[in-house]
């Protein structure tokens, strides 16, 4: 069915709207990536074979939608009955059918699935009552967790390609860009750079072909927004990059698209033909005669191949490494061409603009950064899943109203954000703003959103060694100060966490940090000091104790650390079974005996004990 | 081109003095370089003076894949660029009179560059047997 | 590029992966020079003079002190990297450092990466070696670590490295590199030997030259040039009494 105009598109929004409406109840089952690996998808088969069985009135098969990740990971798998927004949480297979017959059909509440509160125990049913979600506001994950990603009609009833029509009917190429501009919307992908001006640069150059490509590298550790919006949404990308390919006058886009996603290709290639077939991609554009198409490159599972230059040498079939940018790639990008590359989050976003107005928009967040931002909120929090909240809101509001606080009752002790090229945080600096800015001021970055939070278990030294090893691993390797700076960096790094470094080493690896920082031909170099920087801006005690005395604070690197048993042992026989390399004897009901020249300090004891008999010094 | 390099080899008594000369011309760091000429005997006592002639289609030139020999347009000689010129060889197999020459002393690739404009062995040839005119 | 300026003034910089018959790539770093501009409020920035572009009004300091110190501790990296390659040595030498500060590669070549031999073979237009591998782990190599089956033997990448590492030999009118064999091309009067059969062919395609050019040396061709020159030169005498 070709929609090749805009009245047939709002005739086809009312049709949709009203097919969804006709579902008297809808169960959404969140195939995010936290969920499905808790078993959704079965969930999801089940509850399709249940609700069919039990042929139930106004509840068709068509009722149960899959979606993407609705959020609060760490309570998953979960299921959500519309309209009531009845949650529930850490749902099995064998639940399925009591949701079905009890809560569907009956209205009845289930009260062992429902969300409890962490402190009062409060359990609450409706999870836009959840602080975890009441504080958050959607605009780049509006219709994640929300919607089917398969389903072209659910993202049509909620206003998807709206804007598009009204771009392509409506605005002149200039008046877009002006939009954009005025939105004040910055690169989500962590640089932060003004899209506007990205846009209003790209239209100017004389070319007779530009590109628009969108970065869904998300190489950060821990970082999981982009996945989510590509997996639970790809339409949202696809009318984004329209958008962007009618202001700066574009035939042809590409999606790059990290290896380890590919769902997010399944996903974003159903979408494309979907849209294809409709007419609101490729040729002739809702029959404005407007064409833009979409490719997807796949990358190889380089985290360089996240940066700009590297990434469209790669979409070229090159090998992805980075150039100097002192040509920028707006410029000269995809095979020499005016090149437009924004992050997925930032193309989410564009949809949204149009729709509701730039000025809308730049009252949300802080005056330099408007807007929301998308965090995927992992580590010692209890609330681990994925947010988006106004800029301006700060760290101390993310990690405990919506974060609910650290795991176990334990003591905050840094926030990681920014992936690598970012920095950590400590507890002075929690009630500073969320936003492109002050956190950099600081020593940190807000970054694409990869927000880990520590707890006092955590040794700083070792997250900075832990970084560093990554960024040696990610390395290009084409100049040297980030291939053997780095090395060298992470290598006295370890010789800290080893207990075998002199003070003098803090010395050389600021001024060495210093060159890689100056000296390196892309970001990741030029960051790439930065795990580094800012832990022992912060934390610099932590560095003196591994150095001065061989110690590690945070009970951590191994060889600065002894495990032993003391007097609450039961004998109880658990750590002896466990033990790799059998370092611990002992018989039942009498206090084991750990070999210190055998443990390997591997930690498993402790991981098992259930009389707190093991100390850690 | 201005400037028209000749060759009389009846003239040639095969005394060699061109070939001092241009090695010393093309002295560096206290060492000559290769020479460029050689007087060449085709028969007993009968010499012919072997030198580039700068050919108006040059096989050195069409055989060096990195652009490194040009025209100098002022003197008329084919010169080699020595910043751009990564010692191959291919102009030395492909020269077919085989006056592109390795210079193993300057560890280079070397052809007659009419030494800028005042060949040397012009000047030496006691029987002017070699001739650098105007046109 | 701001670095054709610098050497026209006649300063010296070092730039290991600059040559003229290649593109400019910033791989080695050592060219790195201080830019700022009046309205920059002393803000500077660090850029590879091979790639950066001469624009109006740029101020550029090649020796300031923290350009000094990049220069310094790029070379003891490398020198950490490379302890063998003589350049390195003499390079890090000059800038004062004779022993590298950083731990020492126990193994490895001498290999700077500076990409020069990849990138004169794609001039040349094989392409048949590249970097392979990422970070530390990086080599330059033929597909899959194998004899690459695009080398034709020209040696330009061996010519070009600045620290010799591409090993080589020319044996018995057989040439080895990149663990590929070559027949060299024997002169048909003396047997001397220049470039291999694969670079003559080669040429013979790509530039349009006759094949008879490639038969015979150097020497044998300024002999048989001689030869005929003498033979015209009898037969015009003849002809004269």
């Amino acid at each position: 069915m070709r929609i090749d105009s805009i009245d047939k598109l709002n005739r086809w929004r009312e049709e949709c709207r009203d097919n969804l409406g006709a579902h008297k109840k809808k169960i959404m089952v969140c195939l995010g990536p936290g969920c499905l690996a808790g078993g959704s998808d079965e969930i999801l088969e089940e509850f399709i074979k249940v609700v069919s069985d039990r042929k139930i009135k106004g509840v068709s098969v068509e009722a149960v939608k899959k979606t993407g990740c609705h959020g609060l990971c760490a309570r998953g798998p979960l299921v959500v009955i519309e309209p009531e927004g009845i949650f529930y949480s850490k749902v099995k297979k064998a639940h399925v059918a009591d949701i079905v017959d009890k809560t569907v059909v009956k209205g009845e509440l289930i009260d062992k699935l429902l969300y409890a509160d962490e402190t009062s125990g409060e359990k609450i049913v409706d999870y836009r009552k959840i602080p975890f979600y009441a504080r958050q506001k959607k605009i780049a994950l509006r219709n994640v967790g929300q919607i089917d990603p398969d389903s072209l009609e659910d993202y049509v009833a909620r206003d998807g390609y709206a804007a598009l029509a009204r771009v392509l009917t409506g605005m002149k190429p200039q008046e877009v860009i002006d939009a954009v501009t005025a939105s004040g919307l910055r690169g989500r992908g962590g640089g932060g750079f003004p899209a506007g001006r990205k846009w209003a640069t790209c239209a100017k150059i004389d070319s007779d072909v530009r590109y628009v490509l969108c970065n869904g590298d998300e190489g950060d550790p821990g970082a999981f927004m982009d996945r989510c919006i590509m997996e639970g949404d790809p339409h949202t990308v696809l009318e984004g990059m329209i958008i962007c390919a009618y202001a700066v006058g574009s035939g042809q886009g590409y999606i790059y698209v990290r290896e380890e996603y590919p769902l997010a290709v399944i996903n974003l290639q159903k979408a494309i033909e979907a849209a294809r077939e409709c007419g609101l991609l490729g040729e002739n554009i809702l029959g404005t005669g407007f064409s833009f198409d979409i490719g997807i490159s796949r990358g190889g599972g380089a985290f360089v191949c996240g940066e700009s230059s590297a990434l469209m040498k790669s979409v070229a079939g090159e090998i992805g490494e980075p150039r100097a940018k002192y040509i920028r790639s707006v410029v000269r990008g995809l095979h020499d061409k005016p090149t437009v590359l924004n992050n997925v989050e930032s193309y989410a976003n564009v949809p949204v603009i149009i729709d509701r107005g730039a000025e809308w928009f730049a009252s949300i967040g802080t005056e330099k950064s408007t807007g929301t931002k998308a965090f995927s909120l992992a580590g010692k929090v209890n609330n681990t899943g994925l947010i988006e909240v106004p800029m301006g809101i700060t760290l101390r509001e993310i990690i405990y109203d919506i974060g609910g606080g650290i795991q176990g009752g334990r003591e905050f002790k840094a926030v990681q954000t920014g992936g690598p090229s970012g920095g950590c945080l400590p507890a002075e600096k929690l009630d500073l703003s969320v936003d492109f800015d002050t956190l950099t001021e600081a020593g940190s970055m807000m970054g694409s959103g990869g927000m880990i939070v520590m707890d006092d278990r955590t040794c700083m030294v070792d997250v900075a060694r832990y970084f560093l090893k990554f960024l040696v691993d990610e390395s290009c390797g084409k100049c040297v100060p980030c291939r053997e700076g780095l090395f060298q960096l992470h290598r006295m790094c370890e010789r800290i966490c080893e207990g075998r470094a002199e003070e003098k080493d803090l010395a050389i690896m600021r001024d060495l940090s210093e060159v890689i920082h100056r000296a390196s031909l892309c970001g990741l170099g030029q960051s790439g000091p930065n795990p580094f920087l800012s832990t022992v801006m912060y934390f610099e005690d932590e560095y003196l104790a591994h150095i001065r005395d061989r110690k590690c604070p945070g009970k951590v690197c191994r060889e600065l650390i002894t495990y032993d048993i003391n007097d609450k042992c039961t004998g109880c026989l658990a750590c002896i079974s466990v033990c790799p390399v059998d370092a611990i004897t002992g018989e039942k009901k009498k206090k084991h005996v750990l070999n210190q020249d055998l443990c390997t300090k591997c930690g498993s004891c402790y991981a098992v004990c259930t009389y707190d008999a093991i100390d850690i010094e | 081109m201005k400037f028209r390099f000749e060759v009389i080899p009846s003239l040639c008594i095969g005394c060699r003095t061109c070939e001092l000369a241009c090695a010393f011309t093309h002295s560096r760091d206290k060492k000559p370089g290769r020479s460029r000429i050689y007087p060449i005997a085709y028969a007993d006592d009968k010499y012919v003076p072997v030198v580039c002639l700068q050919c108006d289609d040059a096989a050195c030139a069409k055989s060096c894949m990195f652009d490194a020999i040009h025209r100098n347009e002022e003197t008329g000689a084919m010169e080699i660029d020595q910043e751009r010129c990564v010692k191959c060889m291919a102009c030395v197999a492909a020269c077919p009179y085989g006056c592109a020459l390795v210079d193993d002393i300057h560890d280079e690739i070397v052809k007659c560059d009419l030494c800028e404009g005042t060949p040397a062995c012009v000047q030496f040839c006691p029987t002017k047997a070699l001739v650098y005119r105007r046109l | 590029m701001l670095l054709a300026v610098i050497r026209r003034q006649g300063i010296d910089i070092p730039a290991l992966c600059h040559h003229e018959a290649i593109e400019p790539t910033g791989n080695c770093r050592l060219c790195t020079v201080e830019i700022t501009r009046e309205n920059w409020g002393g803000w500077k920035k660090y850029v590879t003079s091979c790639l950066y572009p001469v624009e109006e009004g740029l101020i550029v300091n090649t020796h300031s002190e923290p350009v000094m110190q990049i220069r310094r501790t790029i070379l003891d990296l490398q020198l950490a990297n490379c302890p063998n390659a003589e350049l390195i040595q003499e390079l890090a030498a000059e800038y004062g450092i004779h022993e590298t500060s950083y731990e020492k590669q126990p193994e490895g070549d001498n290999c700077i990466m500076c990409y020069a031999c990849t990138r004169i073979c794609e001039v040349l237009g094989c392409s048949a070696i590249s970097p392979v591998n990422r970070g530390h782990d990086k080599v330059i190599s033929g597909p899959f670590g194998e004899a690459p089956p695009d080398c034709i033997g020209c040696l330009a990448c061996a010519q070009i490295c600045p620290t010799d590492v591409i090993p080589w030999s020319d044996k018995d009118g057989v040439r080895t590199i990149w663990d590929k064999k070559f027949d060299l091309v024997a002169c048909k009067k003396c047997g001397k030997t220049i470039i291999t059969r694969e670079f003559a062919d080669f040429l013979i395609e790509r530039r349009k030259l006759p094949r008879e050019y490639f038969n015979i040396c150097d020497d044998c061709k300024r002999q048989e040039l001689a030869d005929k020159m003498g033979g015209i030169i009898s037969q015009a005498e003849e002809a004269a009494l």
